[in-house]
């Protein structure tokens, strides 16, 4: 494995962004962002720039409103970067499906790497989440 | 011929020891020393020994982007110019023996200047990033700047008024000649502590860069490996910061009491006497930031006008006080 795979796989930063959901997977997401699931130790920290991040960490259905700013914030995100959605509403609009302002879930607006299910998904869900994303990364 | 040879030695110097190499090297282990100390304190396993290195290297290897409106010139050669400018500031500094690779009569006040340049860096990479959160980071790094640089000014110029010289390898030569001395300086030592958290931005005076607020203060354009360096240049000026401190208040690399047999055997145990002062400075900041919560900017002012500067003047008045009554002497 050379080293910027290496180094790529070690040191995941994630940016936390809310597409319009309900605020429930924000708090898990926080949740497991806390001292207790120790995230830190598979070097995730979070980080405030969409330019300093490799991980986009999305909770939320992709509203009207919100979908030329999603794509915004994927371009603004330096490559190779990648796309995490969390919850039952980020992988398929799930409770607010069909509503007026509702387009579906994340990856009708950017693609998206791994889809954490759960409303909301369990915190140590999520950890798990980004443990497959870098299994997959290894693996590749 | 001897000129050839005091070229090579110096770029040994700049490049490998003490310069580059050695501060690359021991900048990434006191910001795994931090992290790692911080989750102890937050009872968490925290980040393996080559987590720096990592998150190092990936920096490298992103995408390099330059906002479209951003000064091109500008946003590319502040991050070169403050490692530039910490870099040079430790070969005034001594590291395994009471004098440092160059010194003069006042390299303390140009390495204090050196030590400056970083703020300066920060505050033209958030002004010509054109970015709304940079500008306000870059702003309040400003601000901040007047709040911490004078009460470190004060603290760091006291050793200088009692031993009686400018030079840091002097001051240094002084505390082996008289190290009682260092007790009339614990106040010195306690002020520019906290103002060094002010000067390294970090919790609690972290306001310039709260990623909470304004995602990241000045940097929030930086990618790749700009923002390596710029992180980079952090951890160093953790590092020389620390090492100034040590030098100043702490005996340097000085072992207290000498231990007899050959010269290098001394530079050596100076060298892991300093390391370990260092890291003893470093544990001081980690506390700091594990027990306390941001502060807004105004409460940094006014903590430093109205508590920092009237104590570094107190200790100013005491330190008259005892040169001219000749006490210590
Ligand atoms: S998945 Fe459930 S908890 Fe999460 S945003 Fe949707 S409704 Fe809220």
């Amino acid at each position: 494995m050379d080293l910027v795979k290496w180094a790529r796989i070690k040191s995941p930063w994630v940016l936390h962004l809310n597409t319009g959901g309900c605020n429930g997977c924000d708090i898990e997401v926080l949740a497991a962002l806390m001292p207790r699931s120790d995230v830190e130790r598979f070097g995730i920290l979070l980080q405030g720039s969409p330019r300093h991040a490799d991980l986009i960490v999305c909770q939320g259905p992709i509203t009207k409103q919100m979908r030329d700013r999603v794509v915004r914030i994927y371009e603004q995100v330096p490559e190779p970067k990648f796309v995490m959605a969390i919850g039952s509403c980020a992988c398929t609009a799930g409770v607010f499906q069909g509503c007026y302002n509702v387009l579906g879930g994340i990856d009708k607006a950017i693609p998206v790497d791994v889809y954490v299910p759960g409303c909301p998904p369990n915190p140590a869900a999520i950890v798990d989440g980004v443990m497959k994303l870098l299994t997959k990364l290894k693996e590749s | 011929m001897s000129e050839i040879v005091n070229i090579l030695l110096a770029v040994l110097y700049l490049l490998v020891f003490p310069g580059f190499l050695f501060l690359f090297f021991y900048g990434l282990f006191c910001e795994y020393f931090d992290r790692k100390l911080y989750a102890r304190m937050q009872n968490r396993v925290g980040p393996p020994l080559f987590q720096p290195f990592a998150d190092f290297v990936k920096l490298l290897a992103k995408e390099d982007i330059i906002p479209e409106k951003a000064d091109k010139g500008m946003f590319s050669i502040v991050p070169l110019f403050a490692f530039a400018g910490v870099l040079t500031a430790i070969l005034y500094i001594p590291i395994w023996r009471t004098d440092a690779v160059l010194s003069f009569e006042g390299d303390l006040v140009v390495v204090l200047f050196l030590l400056t340049i970083p703020s300066f860096a920060l505050f033209f990479a958030g002004w010509h990033s054109t970015n709304l959160f940079s500008q306000i980071g870059a702003v309040r790094t400003v601000t901040q700047l007047f709040g911490y640089e004078i009460p470190f000014f004060f603290a760091c110029l006291a050793p200088a008024l009692i031993m009686g010289t400018w030079s840091i390898s002097g001051i240094l030569s002084q505390t082996v000649i008289r190290p009682e001395v260092l007790i009339l300086l614990i106040l010195a030592f306690i002020i520019a502590v906290i103002s060094l958290q002010a000067k390294l931005e970090r919790v609690p005076f972290d306001a310039p860069e709260a990623e909470t607020e304004i995602a990241g203060g000045s940097l929030v354009e930086y990618t790749g490996r700009r923002l390596a360096i710029f992180r980079l240049m952090f951890n160093i000026k953790m590092v020389i910061c620390a090492a100034l401190i040590t030098a100043l208040f702490l005996g340097g690399p000085v072992l207290f009491p000498a231990v007899p047999g050959p010269e290098f055997i001394g530079y050596l145990l100076g060298f892991v006497v300093f390391l370990l002062k260092t890291l003893f400075v470093v544990f001081l900041l980690t506390m700091m930031r594990t027990v306390f919560a941001r502060v807004r900017i105004d409460q940094l002012l006014k903590f430093c006008y109205g508590w920092l500067i009237p104590l570094s003047i107190v200790q100013f008045l005491l330190l008259i006080l005892v040169r001219s009554m000749g006490w210590f002497a």
